[in-house]
């Protein structure tokens, strides 16, 4: 008890005085939590509460204190605070409107925070009662829509979603948040939406409302029929879709813009030569530098989105010019006597203007673009738990992506070409490529380049053979819908063969230590198989003739990896183990490359032999190769083209539920009571009233 | 006895006018006493449907017998604004006008007519000249005077017999015939003639007369000569102006789209005047007049039914809809759709004032952004517009419309590399369909429709080194009429899928509010597990072309990859795959490879129905049946007025040559002019130039025809080949006739068909590049143009220069009709085509009217021979080359 009055004390502004005078709410607080009713005395009671300034930490601590028992005893009281706090979001005076939701944030937080251990229902009891609850919880939802919707202070929409965040936040397993079924029940989806189609709404609070709906959407997903789930599906406005969009590509280009920042910061001066003389061995000091707090909640959001609901992807796709500048400072306009005053909020919201700024140096972009840059910087360090979490989503995301019809229309058009600047991790044999040079091209070609980015850049000891796996996932789907659309891409395939066969090569290597944690005859089966879809469909999806020869060139020029794949998989296929059956199917996948091989090789070898020449340049191999297709006979293997489409149940549930956890504990610390108390708010509503 | 048959023969010619409901507005010019006075200003023009229609009365000879009102009365009355001249006023003005001539005529000698024509004794002079080598002026040459009708021996002539008889009874009886109004009577009387006599007569009875004869004719016919009526009406005087103003403001009234080209084109042929005359200037104020919007139809005679005004977006109902937001910001929840429809009105209007505010805010913008009026009219005209904006503003969509397009054109020609104005057309272009569907739609058109959507990624910036000219694909609707007809409904562009699953459904009979209704319930079809399973790539169904292709052999074994023991293996040879790829690649040789340098070059190939049924698919719009795609070039920065004229050219000359049955072939697009420094323009579609072909596929014009078309023998190559000749003729006869210069490969398209067609009339006439003295042969002719025709000694070769001159023949027939309309645009003109005093005697030259057929044979022979020789076109090329890697 005395650390809360001391608490209170430090509070005061007054600090002089000696003895510590009680603040008058506090002094209402400790009535709450007396056992009698406080109106008793006092009928103007609640009245005057909500026209007091919340102690907010005060309240919270003194829930938190008490103990079960105690608590308890206040429970008609503390119901009928929570009931007032109800009644008063309907009126009209603001500042008690204001009060009011910070007392309710106070009241979820505080009982929350003292029953970690208590079940759902004792704290629905505590705070509103069995028999009021629905119908309390009924009124808030209700009140709490109708300020989100008005034309009310835009600090209290605010403030009303900050509540609704702390609301859902307060479990660290959303699904356990009993409360939130009245959520379910009472919707705001609505109300959610109209803030996200709205321009100047969207601006303030586009990005609570969007981690709000992503946090929704993920109660209890895969026990029960969650509304927002199904509204989130068949939303079709096309303004509220684009108004999601936007939110999320700030959001990730504020990311990358900071990634940036810090990259930069990194390389000139001092720092850098240090580091580069010091060596290696600070270069982890310098790695921690640059990691940026990852934000997996607008991910999530991202994720949801595109995986829920199908209208999405034409957002992905929408352009807008590149948001790099962090806050565009945005030219006064001086209003026009033409002009009425007030129609146009100054906004540095691209879908607000119709005229787009003029920037020649400023890049058109959209959400793919911003994403798939988002997906360099996360995919370049995995160690890191929340990295290697939103490197996970990002390829989950792109799975979805590359599994659309839609979505592989635009990523193949002809006509949507783009620069995007992939982030590439500094490697000590490979310079960093110069940025500019990055020709314009359909994107599927930047997603690809993606995809060999990581596979090159991962083959490390502590093997992420899950994001391998999507990875190579991926490639396949885009080839496939290449093969099904027969479109000719124009992309050096060579640096994904060569990747890929390194990728082989590292897995052999490493056999002993990947068997001991992976199937890594899945992977090799997936990689081989992507080899077979370019041997045996190559003509309905190459680019050139001369590619194709490219791919015999790089094949028979890396045999060795073949080679050895096949002893590896031939030896484990013939031992009985629990890889028999996985290697054995890579044995079978080998049959055209090692029928390659076989060919070729000999050929290759009577070539140098009769010409004398000890080592055959590439266009003397190739030469050999295209003289020597039509003796070659290939084994047509089936089911190349298919593949399992993706489905977040059974197999990606744990990770939505490990990964909305750290979501919901990040939330929850960044809703802090700071900016649930902002003094700008009282002041903006004490010169109103 | 030449009364009695000239009366019958006027008589005869009459009366099938009578009938023709074209001409119907033609009868209120025959004139009785009782409809002499226009019964008040405010009436209009609209007197057709008086009784006057079924009495036509023998009008010639009626003339000196009524007392007719003075001409001093009648310009009295044209002077004021509204006030239009009733036809039977002018009727009997112009009369009374023939009466003087022919008085003052009869005095003099046979040549007296000369002399009454004083005020104008170049023109008379100029079709003196010709007479004799004209066989048939009177069926083909604009210019009919009526010495020439007393000379006239041509049975094709309009009162062949009774010529010389009549002419003998007019000296006789000078008072009582008016040659010039029979001729004006009769049916062969067309647009042409009344363009030509508004021009060249100096007498504003005449002319009055004439001015309402325009109301007879039918709107497409006069709606040709467009240009050089407004051009007369701003820079000749004050009589021409009065004539031809009732006109224009009745064609206003009727129609948006004449609205608006007349407010473009009067801006567009005012801007060579001063400044200072410009403001005050006739063309000025009719602009402003109609942009004023003062030329509604009135209200009883509107033409739209009333039922139909409520889409038009009510006065109090644009201020709330200004509450959700600038920029076509759509409402927010699914339950405000049922506002859509009225809202795609209002939304264009809101965007306007944001465009103006924010255009106002932006020096750098305004300065430019008007057409080319001074600023203070500039000011006066956006106070005009913003008042307006919340009423129902006629033109406000479709003017708006273009001026984004504008906008976008200037912004883009900021940009350095042609990548970043292509990415930034596209997003620039995606906004702007945030404001659609809307009232709006493209001029160029020749049918009547609202553009619903851009497909914005489809669009292309075009070749230019300093400007940004760029093509965009517009979907539109058809309609009946886009005054009346509704807007369509927007329908959102995420819905492409699910409007794409509905796709087959029988769409037809459906009319608008029911398609409305349709679309709001969407949601409904994403409820089903069909819908859904559509967008799965791995359920994509393909039209299969190759039938062999090892691909099905797969799709019915899918399990074998785990049974491989148990079934009979398939083989493929490595060989076939490979052969398939290259044969493959080689059986679509029509695409072009994405060129950043030339982003224009892989659009323009792809074969335009392909592109339309690609776009349709893509389109939410797309399973509408009145869907159609439409493309234009949108230009900014260049004057179009030299296209224009170029274009009236060369559909003059492609209608002598059909008429005259001149087997030439040429393709004029439409241009529309904006101002003098922006326009649109039509594309050719199908085709790409020859610059872009020889530089995608690095052979010589002969080897790709053969690529496109097939061997030497085959008939598809023997047509494209035809084809290239006969267009290849066309086209060196208006270069060499029109001057044309610029003629590098880049301005010279290939169709699919073989045609060549010339584009970029931007250096013709008095006009060439720099000066810098290139270009002298007659036109271009290149040894590889020959090749595809077959060679020197080729029998096509020579077909193509019997074509030459069939074509100079028939051109040389029809000259006047090409003259008149370069003559009537030089007035007031400042435009380079003009530069010099012998523009007009140098074209009228170079059709050779004093040679012999043989002599012409001859000439055409030589023409040839220099052009192929010229070593001027091969340097003009290399300089090309060199200066603006043009192949």
């Amino acid at each position: 008890m005395s650390q809360v009055e001391k608490k209170a004390g430090l509070l005061r502004r007054t600090s002089s005085s000696k003895k510590p005078l009680k603040e008058k709410v506090v002094l209402m607080y400790d009535e709450i939590f007396a056992k009698e009713d406080p109106a008793k005395n006092n009928p103007r009671f609640w009245d005057e509460l909500f026209l007091m300034k919340v102690n907010l930490e005060y309240l919270e601590t003194k829930l938190e204190c008490l103990d079960g028992d105690e608590l308890m005893k206040t429970k008609d009281n503390v119901n009928s605070l929570f009931h007032h706090c109800v009644q008063t979001l309907a009126e009209e005076h603001q500042i008690k409107v204001v009060n009011a939701l910070q007392t309710l944030c106070a009241l979820f937080r505080g009982v929350h925070q003292k029953n970690k251990s208590a079940s759902g229902f004792d704290i629905i009891n505590m705070l509103m009662g069995f028999d009021k609850a629905e119908h309390r919880m009924k009124d808030l939802m209700e009140s709490l829509d109708s300020l989100l919707c008005g034309e009310g202070s835009e600090s209290l929409k605010a403030l009303c979603l900050k509540l609704l965040l702390c609301l859902v936040t307060v479990t660290d397993n959303i699904s356990q948040n009993t409360i939130l079924e009245y959520v379910m029940i009472n919707s705001i989806f609505e109300a959610v939406l109209q803030i996200l189609s709205d321009v100047s709404s969207r601006g303030r609070h586009g990005y609570d409302a969007v981690v709000l709906l992503a946090l929704l959407v993920n109660y209890r997903k895969y026990e029960s029929v969650n509304p927002y789930i199904v509204k989130l599906s068949i939303l079709d406005d096309e303004p509220t879709l684009d108004g999601m969009g936007l939110v999320v590509g700030q959001a990730l280009t504020e990311y990358n813009r900071q990634y940036k920042d810090k990259e930069e910061e990194n390389q000139g001066g001092f720092f850098s030569t240090l580091t580069s003389m010091v060596g290696s061995m600070f270069i982890a000091d310098a790695e921690e530098k640059l990691s940026v707090q990852t934000n997996e909640a607008i991910l999530l959001a991202l994720y949801e989105a595109v995986h829920l609901n199908r209208n999405f992807i034409t957002v992905l796709a929408q352009s807008h010019p590149e948001i790099d500048i962090p806050t565009t400072p945005t030219t006064p306009v001086p209003t026009t006597p033409t002009t009425p005053l007030g129609t146009t909020p100054p906004s540095t919201d691209v879908m607000n203007s119709s005229e787009l700024p003029l920037d020649p140096n400023l890049q058109t972009s959209n959400l793919l673009i911003t994403f798939l840059k988002y997906s360099s910087i996360v995919m370049q360090d995995t160690k890191d738990e929340h990295r290697l979490n939103s490197a996970r989503l990002c390829l989950i995301i792109l799975t979805c992506i590359a599994e659309d019809q839609y979505a592989d229309a635009f990523l193949h058009d002809d006509n949507m070409n783009f620069r995007v600047n992939l982030h590439r991790m500094p490697m000590r044999h490979r310079k960093k490529a110069a940025e500019k040079n990055v020709p314009s091209r359909p994107l599927v070609c930047a997603v690809l380049d993606l995809m060999v980015e990581f596979v090159v850049t991962h083959m490390m000891k502590d093997f992420p053979m899950d994001l391998y796996m999507r990875c190579v996932q991926v490639i396949h789907k885009l080839i496939c819908y290449q093969k099904k659309c027969r479109i000719r891409l124009h992309y050096t395939w060579r640096e994904l063969w060569s990747a890929l066969i390194n990728l082989l090569k590292f897995l052999l290597s490493n056999e002993t230590v990947l068997l001991a944690k992976h199937n890594i005859f899945h992977l090799a089966l997936l990689v081989v198989n992507l080899f077979n879809m370019f041997i045996t469909y190559g003509d309905t999806f190459l680019p050139t003739s001369n590619s194709y020869d490219e791919l015999y060139y790089e094949i028979v020029r890396m045999h060795q990896v073949f080679d050895n794949l096949y002893c590896m998989v031939l030896r484990v296929s013939t031992n009985a183990g629990q890889w028999k059956e996985p290697a054995s199917k890579v044995t079978h996948s080998l049959v055209n490359v090692r029928a390659i091989i076989n060919h070729f090789n000999p050929k290759i070898e009577s070539y140098a032999a009769v010409n004398h020449i000890s080592q055959l340049s590439e266009d003397q191999v190739l030469e050999v190769v295209r003289s020597n297709y039509d003796t070659l006979t290939l084994k047509l293997q089936d089911g190349l083209d298919q593949y399992e489409r993706y489905s977040e149940q059974p197999k990606e549930a744990a990770f939505f539920k490990d990964l909305v956890r750290s979501i919901s504990l990040n939330v929850r610390k960044n809703v802090s009571l700071n900016t649930l108390s902002q003094d700008i708010l009282l002041k903006e509503f004490s010169t109103i009233s | 006895m030449g009364d009695v048959e000239l009366e019958q023969s006027v008589a005869q010619t009459e009366e099938p006018q009578q009938h023709t409901p074209s001409t119907a507005s033609s009868v209120s010019i025959s004139s009785s006493p009782s409809h002499s006075l226009p019964s008040s200003p405010s009436s209009g023009p609209y007197h057709h449907h008086q009784p006057t229609s079924s009495t036509p009365s023998p009008t010639h000879s009626d003339g000196p017998a009524i007392p007719s009102p003075s001409l001093g009365v009648i310009s009295e009355g044209v002077t004021e604004l509204t006030l239009v001249i009733d036809p039977e006023v002018a009727k009997k003005a112009c009369q009374e006008v023939l009466q003087k001539v022919k008085l003052l005529k009869g005095e003099g000698e046979g040549s007296g007519f000369e002399g009454g024509c004083g005020p104008d004794p170049t023109l008379a002079n100029g079709t003196v000249h010709n007479k004799p080598t004209d066989p048939v002026s009177v069926g083909g040459g604009g210019i009919i005077k009526p010495q020439k009708i007393h000379e006239e021996e041509d049975p094709e002539s309009l009162t062949p017999g009774s010529v010389k008889s009549a002419r003998r009874r007019q000296r006789h009886n000078p008072s009582k015939q008016s040659w010039l109004l029979r001729l004006f009577e009769s049916k062969l009387f067309d647009v042409s003639m009344a363009i030509s006599y508004l021009h060249n007569s100096k007498e504003p009875g005449v002319q009055a007369y004439i001015g309402n004869r325009l109301f007879s004719f039918r709107h497409e016919e006069v709606d040709f000569y467009l240009p050089q009526l407004l051009n007369m009406y701003i820079h000749m005087d004050e009589d021409v102006g009065d004539a031809i103003k009732p006109y224009v403001v009745h064609r206003c009234r009727q129609s948006i789209s004449f609205s608006l080209q007349c407010a473009w084109l009067l801006g567009a042929y005012s801007s060579d005047m001063h400044i200072s005359t410009q403001r005050h200037s006739r063309g000025t104020k009719l602009r402003k007049l109609i942009f004023s919007d003062e030329l509604k139809p009135a209200g009883l005679r509107a033409r739209r039914p009333p039922a139909l005004t409520p889409f038009c977006p009510l006065p109090n109902a644009t201020p709330a809809l200004h509450g959700h937001g600038v920029g076509g910001e759509h409402g927010l929840s699914p339950t405000k759709r049922t506002h859509q429809r009225s809202k795609s009105d209002a939304t264009v209007s809101i965007s306007l004032s944001s465009n103006l505010k924010r255009t106002a805010s932006n020096p750098k913008v305004e300065s430019s952004q008007d057409e080319d009026l001074s600023s203070s009219s500039e000011s006066l005209e956006c106070e005009n517009h913003d008042c307006k904006t919340g009423t129902p503003v006629r033109l406000t969509p479709q003017r708006d419309f273009i001026k984004s397009l504008m906008g976008i054109g200037k912004r883009l020609a900021t940009l350095p590399t042609k990548e970043q104005k292509t990415q930034r057309l596209i997003s620039e272009l995606s906004l702007l369909n945030h404001k659609l569907p809307a009232r709006v739609w493209l001029p160029t058109s020749a049918f009547d429709h609202h553009v619903v959507r851009v497909p914005h990624t489809q669009a292309v910036v075009l070749n230019s080194k300093d400007k940004a000219p760029y093509l965009i694909y517009v979907e539109v609707l058809e309609c009946e009429d886009f005054e009346t007809s509704s807007v369509p409904v927007r329908i959102s562009e995420t819905r492409i899928r699910s409007t794409r699953s509905v796709e087959n459904l029988p769409d037809c009979g459906i009319t608008a509010d029911q398609r409305a209704v349709s679309f709001s319930t969407v949601p409904n079809y994403d409820d089903d597990n069909e819908a859904w399973s559509v967008d799965d790539i791995g359920e994509l169904q393909l039209p299969e072309i190759h039938t062999n292709s090892c691909d099905n052999i797969s799709q019915f074994s899918v399990d074998s990859i785990t049974s491989l023991d148990s079934k009979e293996p398939i083989f493929i040879a490595a060989g076939d795959i490979r052969r398939r790829l290259s044969e493959q690649l080689a059986h679509t040789p029509t695409t072009f490879r994405r060129d950043p340098e030339d982003p224009s070059a892989m659009a323009l190939k792809e074969p335009w129905q392909e592109k339309v049924q690609r776009i349709r698919e893509g389109s939410p719009y797309g399973h509408i049946p009145t869907w159609r795609l439409l493309s234009v070039i949108v230009k900014c920065g260049d004057d179009l007025r030299q296209e224009l004229l170029a274009s009236q050219v060369l559909q003059q000359l492609q209608v002598i040559w059909e008429q005259e049955r001149v087997p030439i072939w040429i393709k004029p697009y439409k241009i529309l002019v904006i101002s003098s420094d922006s326009g649109m323009i039509e594309p050719i579609v199908n085709a790409v130039s020859i610059h872009q072909v020889k530089k995608q596929s690095q052979m010589p014009l002969l080897d790709y025809f053969l690529q496109e078309h097939g061997t030497h023998t085959t008939e598809a190559f023997l047509t494209a080949q035809r084809n290239f000749v006969q267009s290849c003729a066309g086209y060196c006869l208006i270069c060499y006739l029109l001057q044309v210069k610029d003629r590098h490969n880049g301005n010279i398209l290939l169709d699919a068909d073989g045609h060549i067609i010339h584009i970029d009339f931007g250096f013709i006439l008095s006009s060439s590049p720099r000066n810098l003295g290139f270009e002298t042969s007659a036109f271009k002719l290149t040894s590889e143009f020959v090749d595809v025709m077959g060679g020197l000694d080729g029998d096509m070769f020579n077909y193509y220069k019997m074509l030459m001159l069939q074509g100079l023949i028939a051109a040389r027939k029809h000259m006047d009709k090409v003259i008149q309309i370069v003559e009537i645009m030089q007035q007031g003109s400042q435009l380079p085509c003009f530069h010099g005093s012998s523009t007009i005697r140098s074209l009228k030259e170079r059709f050779h009217m004093s040679l012999t057929e043989e002599q012409l044979q001859v000439l055409v022979e030589q023409m040839v021979d220099g052009s192929m020789r010229s070593i001027t076109t091969k340097l003009y090329d290399g300089f090309q080359y060199l200066t603006n890697g043009i192949m």
